[in-house]
């Protein structure tokens, strides 16, 4: 029994200080998640009206940086139930992912360098909100992270043969019963698919599947199809993004003072 | 019987170890996690701007010199949907303020990233960490 | 041999035909522009759209002159010189701003480097407003739902959201490079009255207009016919104007079948170099 008392006391002390780290985010909740809302709205063509203001978890308001979130509020799926597989990379683009430098990871990450996120990041690692304004003929996505929109065309247009390489791609959207389908491509060689160094070549094509099952609810679902880096296409979870009240900020990306102090630290790790 | 315990007990460890306090992807490149402290003083000045906030505070340090310390935040949309707005800034400038921040890995003086703080005027502890995406 | 060239030619013409005649209604024939080709002012059109709420539709992509055509003067079109401009001086007079005396001194104070640094299209900060209506040779793209008009900027690829309710001004506006707006509809015309600037815009890029915190921007946009844009902005700054000054009323022309196009400055190294000249020069 004396040899178990350190491990019953270990045990103890660990739950105890959970419990303290979790008292500042235990219940009461004052952020809940968000209830459906009955129906989603539709277009007068018949067609899911995607517009709202738009907030990447389940509470329809910012979760980041606050106390008294409910957990199951956070995030955009639970991966228990929708398990995202991880991307299947050719050995080479492992490789060559592995072998950047702590300080070049950081660079790379457009919160740092202020560069777009670009599709499909913009979906899939943004913590910030996003607007839909969706009419008959068109789909402006507004990304409140830094101040950025897209805009979709839906009254048929031609697709350029071969687009300019943008941030977000050259979108060729379809309706699939209520599900809005964007295929794109031609992207800006200097995004990420995630911040962690997926990279992409210039094969890049994604896929977007919008739904909107209720009032509340918006699921964005993507595909990363890049033959020179995958060695198979990759599916995301279904992501949920949640009705918020509208409030969209202005993000601008004016002082960046680190960069240069990791610049250094660059030279610091080039020079061991 | 011990086996589960022990086996929870592993898992709890686990979780208390996977969970940084303040863990942000630029904080671990420029900030050291492991020189954290308590800072108590007057704030000087805001900077609302993107992609940090920055504010400042006067500090004494234990030989009674008072230096002006730079604290940066989050992006402000963080901090506004939080509820921590650039007025409740501007409205306690000149008062006592409670920060809890991370000095710079490269020994740059009297700045630090900050994680939490809380206006001597209303006790509310805030969020300033930086965002973990 | 000849048959089948000439079987090609046929077929190649038939497939043009079927090309240009058979785009899907919504999507319009762009305005081309080439050599030989005379550009002028572009026609009226006949009555601008409606929204489904009664207010005219400000939807479309705009050019800020008159010819309908992104970059005619660069196409080798013979362009009519009155077309490039956004009004016509004779008939509709802008007067200069007048500046007061401190303001007149700092903005002549500023050297060659400090002036070039001001300018929007070389330090890549958001033009901002009103800059983005007066100082913007790129283009607008609007999109208006009811209650609801976005703007979407093509020059920094930044965007605009203007609640068109009549909602007040926040009782603590934040300095934002395109105001806080408060707008609503006065018959045809759309006005939106716009407070609390960051301090590190221009008004314009003419002798670096700069301004001050009590910088107060009305824009005043309506859609007179189908092909045009109308915007008239009003500029009221206490501490820097000895009077609110008004442009003159400037046309925006409809552009079809073409898209906004990204533009993010991404490659900007020139600004740290002008830096440096700047603390030469000193």
């Amino acid at each position: 029994m004396k040899l178990h008392q350190p491990l019953i006391i270990l045990i103890l002390v660990s739950f105890v200080s959970l419990t303290a780290a979790a008292q500042q985010d235990g219940p009461p909740y004052t952020v809940k998640p968000l209830p459906p809302g009955g129906a989603p709205p539709r277009l007068p063509d018949g067609h899911i009206d995607f517009s709202g203001h738009w907030l990447p978890n389940g509470a329809g308001q910012g979760v980041s940086g606050r106390f008294g979130v409910d957990p199951a509020a956070r995030g955009q799926f639970d991966p228990k139930v929708t398990p995202e597989p991880r991307p299947a990379f050719q050995p080479w683009a492992a490789a060559k992912i592995k072998s950047m430098s702590p300080t070049e990871l950081e660079l790379s990450r457009s919160s740092v360098n202020c560069m777009p996120r670009g599709l499909p990041a913009i979906w899939l690692q943004n913590p910030y909100s996003t607007v839909i304004v969706h009419t008959p003929k068109m789909m402006a996505q507004l990304y409140e992270v830094l101040n950025n929109w897209r805009l979709v065309h839906l009254d048929g247009r031609p697709v350029p043969k071969n687009p300019e390489p943008w941030f977000h791609g050259t979108p060729n959207p379809h309706w699939e019963g209520d599900t809005l389908v964007i295929e794109s491509t031609g992207f800006d060689d200097r995004t990420y698919i995630q911040p962690n160094g997926w990279f992409h070549s210039d094969e890049l094509k994604v896929t977007e599947r919008y739904s909107r099952p209720s009032m509340n609810y918006l699921i964005v679902e993507i595909t990363v199809d890049d033959p020179k880096v995958l060695e198979r296409p990759w599916k995301s979870a279904p992501r949920r993004w949640t009705l918020g009240n509208g409030e969209v900020y202005e993000f601008y990306c004016t002082n960046n003072k680190e960069l240069e102090e990791l610049e250094k630290l660059k030279e610091l790790e080039a020079g061991k | 019987m011990m086996a589960r315990i022990l086996g929870a007990a592993a898992a709890a460890l686990v979780l208390l170890v996977a969970a940084p306090s303040s863990a942000h992807h630029s904080f671990a490149a420029e900030f050291d996690g492991s020189k954290c402290r308590d800072f108590t003083g007057t704030l000087t000045k805001v900077e609302w701007a993107n992609p940090h906030g920055f504010f400042y505070v006067d500090i004494k340090d234990p030989d009674g010199k008072v230096n002006n310390w730079s604290f940066q935040t989050y992006a402000l949309i963080t901090l506004r949907r939080a509820g921590t707005t650039r007025e409740l800034f501007l409205d306690n400038v000149g008062k006592e303020v409670f920060v809890r921040g991370c000095l710079a890995r490269n020994g740059r003086e009297h700045y630090a990233a900050a994680g939490t703080l809380k206006f001597a005027s209303d006790g509310i502890l805030r969020q300033m960490g930086q965002l973990q995406d | 041999m000849r048959l089948h060239i000439r079987a090609a030619a046929a077929a190649v013409a038939a497939l043009a035909f079927l090309y240009v005649f058979s785009l899907p209604a919504a999507a319009q024939r762009p305005r081309t522009a080439g050599p030989g080709q005379k550009v002028g002012i572009l026609e009226p059109g006949g009555p601008a759209p409606r929204a489904s709420d009664g207010h005219p539709d400000l939807t479309g992509m705009w050019w800020p002159n008159r010819t309908g055509i992104p970059h005619a003067e660069n196409t080798g079109a013979d362009v009519d010189r009155a077309a490039l401009r956004q009004f016509d001086p004779a008939k509709t007079p802008e007067a200069p701003p007048v500046f007061l005396p401190e303001a007149a001194a700092k903005m002549k104070a500023l050297n060659a480097t400090q002036r070039e640094l001001s300018k929007l299209s070389v330090n890549c900060i958001p033009r901002g407003l009103p800059a983005i209506w007066l100082s913007n040779t790129y283009a607008v793209q609007l999109v208006q739902t009811p209650g609801l008009l976005v703007q979407l900027i093509e020059v920094l690829n930044n965007f605009r959201i203007i609640h068109t309710d009549g909602r007040p001004h926040p009782k603590y506006p934040e300095p934002l490079y395109h105001g806080n707006p408060s707008a609503k509809w006065e018959g045809d015309t759309l006005v939106i009255d716009s407070i609390g600037f960051d301090p590190s815009t221009f008004v314009s890029n003419n002798g670096s207009w700069f301004h001050s915190d009590e910088l107060r921007v009305i824009e005043r946009i309506s859609r007179p016919s189908r092909n045009y844009l109308q915007i008239q902005i009003t500029v009221e700054d206490p501490k820097v104007l000895a009077r609110p000054w008004t442009s003159a009323p400037r046309h925006w022309t409809l552009v079809e079948g073409e898209d906004v196009h990204e533009y993010y400055c991404t490659n900007n190294p020139d600004v740290d170099e002008f830096q440096k000249l700047d603390s030469q020069g000193k």
